[in-house]
């Protein structure tokens, strides 16, 4: 790893690695789980859907693999695409390399509004099936007061809106947190497992709910690639040379906003993959955003897929929580790569 | 009318009036500095003509065109801006950094054209920026970044550069360099230059024409020999300051009282 801008030959060499890694990943969802069914049945599965040779599986390990294994790998792709890319949006709207998905309080409005539906709604017994409901109206609810208390919306300067959303997320945190004290012990956990985030309950529809927000907003973000770029000179400089910066930063928002809170309702909250993928991808391939955001998505698939089996599969039957998985491979992957950089660096 | 018409134009923030009814034409080719004490405005008056302050009242015009109708795409093809304290993005090229001089015509969905390439190209070898395009921008020393904040500015491929202060923190060496090379650039190009500068000897040496302003409104307007000499200048920065002529330039020295 040298130190300086990247050359062309090394973002290809980490576009293609990181390809690779999406393949393996995929592979990994579709294969790894308590029941065995090996590998190569599974590929000729796979293969045979595409009209090259037979499938050797039986009706129920095409079962498993197709209606439990399948969605669950797809919406972990998306989960972990969504998630990178509007971190790494937020990173260069903000100029702030603290931000995240979270930053303007879609997490706190997600949080409470699945709360309301776990225990108000759903009396605390179980999570209703309108909790992603609730949590997206109030992911959606969260961002909207941001953007009009951080000064209307256009005329907001960055500070102000992360300023907004600290304050948005305080308070919605602190009515959530209520509503859970005066609930029950029953739907206290239903709320704190919903919490922690889980690809537990994938299905096809959850899938198919999702994909038109999440397809269009990670489109948005990885075109904003090249206005963010302008815009790491900073607010003014970036107006002088003829972006947009309140409009792209209005659409940008929107649309990381829109598809994290989409992705939350059909999860839940999986920390991490939004604020560490950026910044693995941007010591890999430098500051350049119209690198950073494509690689990003295919990086967060990939390694929210891989996380994902490990979090299925260590503890199996039982679950571990998804959030602690990504923060435990994450974490050091992060640190390796950055004492690589720094060591070059030197 | 002329080339850059600023026509009683007013800013204001909150209750504080930073520049008031001020009024000056600049015609094509001509280098205006604008000079005063600190706080006089300079700065507010050549971000309004860049179009990057709201303006209270009055009108900014270049080429016939209100600054204020135009969108930034549109603006940034009248007018480029070399600020202050450019902020230099670290791990961007110094290519990078000089192509974003193209986004106004390119914008910010479609990749450069060949054209915007050439010009990048062009101006980079002009302004001797070429054998370091591959280099970190953070790398540069004070005078090749400012080399490179022109370079931005000149990629933009606008009639009129507005400068504020473009020769801070350099040594005197290289702030000659940059100046000769912007008057150059006027010659050669027929630019429109309107700038800021604090080194009064500077500003006399290569600007066509001073404007000094005082407390947010213009008190002189002339000829930067004349305005140089005149004896309100003094007044207006509150201290003693004496003209000396060396060799048919003239030099500003201030004297302790």
């Amino acid at each position: 790893m040298s130190a300086g801008p990247p050359t062309e030959q090394r973002v290809a060499i980490v576009t293609g690695v990181t390809v690779v890694g999406l393949v393996v990943a995929m592979l990994c969802g579709l294969v790894v789980g308590p029941t065995s069914i090996g590998t190569w049945r599974v590929l000729g599965d796979v293969l045979s859907h595409v009209g090259i040779g037979h499938s050797t599986l039986t009706g129920l390990q095409s079962t498993i693999v197709w209606q439990l294994r399948a969605p669950r790998m797809v919406l972990g792709l998306l989960a972990g695409a969504m998630l990178a890319v509007a971190g790494g949006t937020y990173q260069g709207v903000f100029r702030n390399p603290l931000a995240d998905p979270y930053l303007l309080g879609v997490a706190a409005g997600a949080g409470l509004g699945a709360t309301i539906a776990i225990v108000d709604v759903g009396s605390g017994l179980s999570t209703p099936a309108w909790t992603p409901l609730l949590a997206f109206g109030g992911a959606m609810v969260a961002v909207a007061c941001t953007w009009l208390i951080g000064g209307k919306g256009l005329r907001s300067n960055a500070a102000t809106l992360i300023l907004a959303g600290v304050a948005v997320s305080a308070l919605l945190t602190s009515m959530q947190t209520f509503l859970q004290q005066q609930s029950s012990a029953n739907s206290i956990t239903h709320v704190y497992l919903w919490l922690l985030g889980s690809l537990a309950s994938a299905d096809w529809s959850s899938v198919l709910l999702v994909i038109p927000y999440v397809g269009i907003c990670i489109l948005i973000c990885v075109l904003s690639g090249r206005a963010l770029d302008a815009m790491s000179v900073g607010e003014d400089e970036s107006r002088s040379l003829g972006v947009r910066v309140r409009q792209v930063r209005l659409i940008v928002i929107a649309a990381s906003s829109l598809g994290t809170a989409a992705i939350v309702s059909a999860v839940g909250l999986i920390g991490f993959v939004g604020i560490i993928v950026p910044h693995i991808v941007r010591l890999l391939v430098g500051t350049s955003y119209r690198r950073i955001l494509p690689i990003s998505v295919l990086f967060g698939a990939a390694f929210l897929v891989f996380c994902d089996t490990i979090a299925r599969t260590v503890m199996a039957p039982s679950e571990l929580p998804l959030g602690v998985v990504t923060a435990v491979i994450g974490a050091p992957v992060f640190v390796v790569i950055l004492s690589l950089r720094r060591a070059s660096v030197r | 009318m002329s080339w850059v018409d600023v026509e009683h134009v007013s800013v204001k923030v909150g209750a504080a009036t930073l520049i008031s009814d001020i009024t000056l034409g600049v015609e094509p080719g001509t280098w205006c500095t604008i000079i005063g004490p600190n706080g006089a405005g300079k700065t507010t008056l050549v971000e309004a003509v860049a179009g990057l302050r709201r303006i209270a009242s009055g009108t900014v015009q270049i080429a016939g065109q209100s600054i204020s109708a135009l969108n930034e795409r549109e603006r940034a093809r009248l007018v480029s801006l070399v600020p202050q304290h450019p902020q230099v993005p670290a791990g961007m090229t110094v290519h990078d950094y000089v192509a974003l001089g193209r986004v106004a015509y390119h914008g910010v969905l479609r990749a450069p054209s060949a054209g915007d390439k050439r010009v990048v190209n062009e101006v980079l070898e002009r302004l001797s920026l070429a054998s370091f395009a591959q280099r970190d921008v953070a790398t540069l020393s004070g005078g090749e970044r400012q080399r490179m904040v022109l370079a931005r500015a000149l990629a933009q491929s606008t009639m009129v550069i507005v400068l504020d202060e473009p020769t801070t923190g350099l040594d005197l060496r290289h702030q000659m360099d940059l100046l000769e090379l912007l008057k150059k650039e006027v010659a050669e190009c027929g630019l429109t230059i309107i700038a800021t500068l604090h080194d009064l000897t500077l500003a006399g040496q290569f600007a066509d024409r001073l404007v000094l302003l005082d407390q947010g409104v213009v008190v002189i307007d002339g000829a930067a020999r004349d305005v140089i000499r005149s004896h309100e200048l003094s007044d207006h920065y509150g201290m003693n300051l004496r003209v000396i002529d060396v060799d048919g330039s003239d030099v500003i020295v201030p004297v302790r009282n």
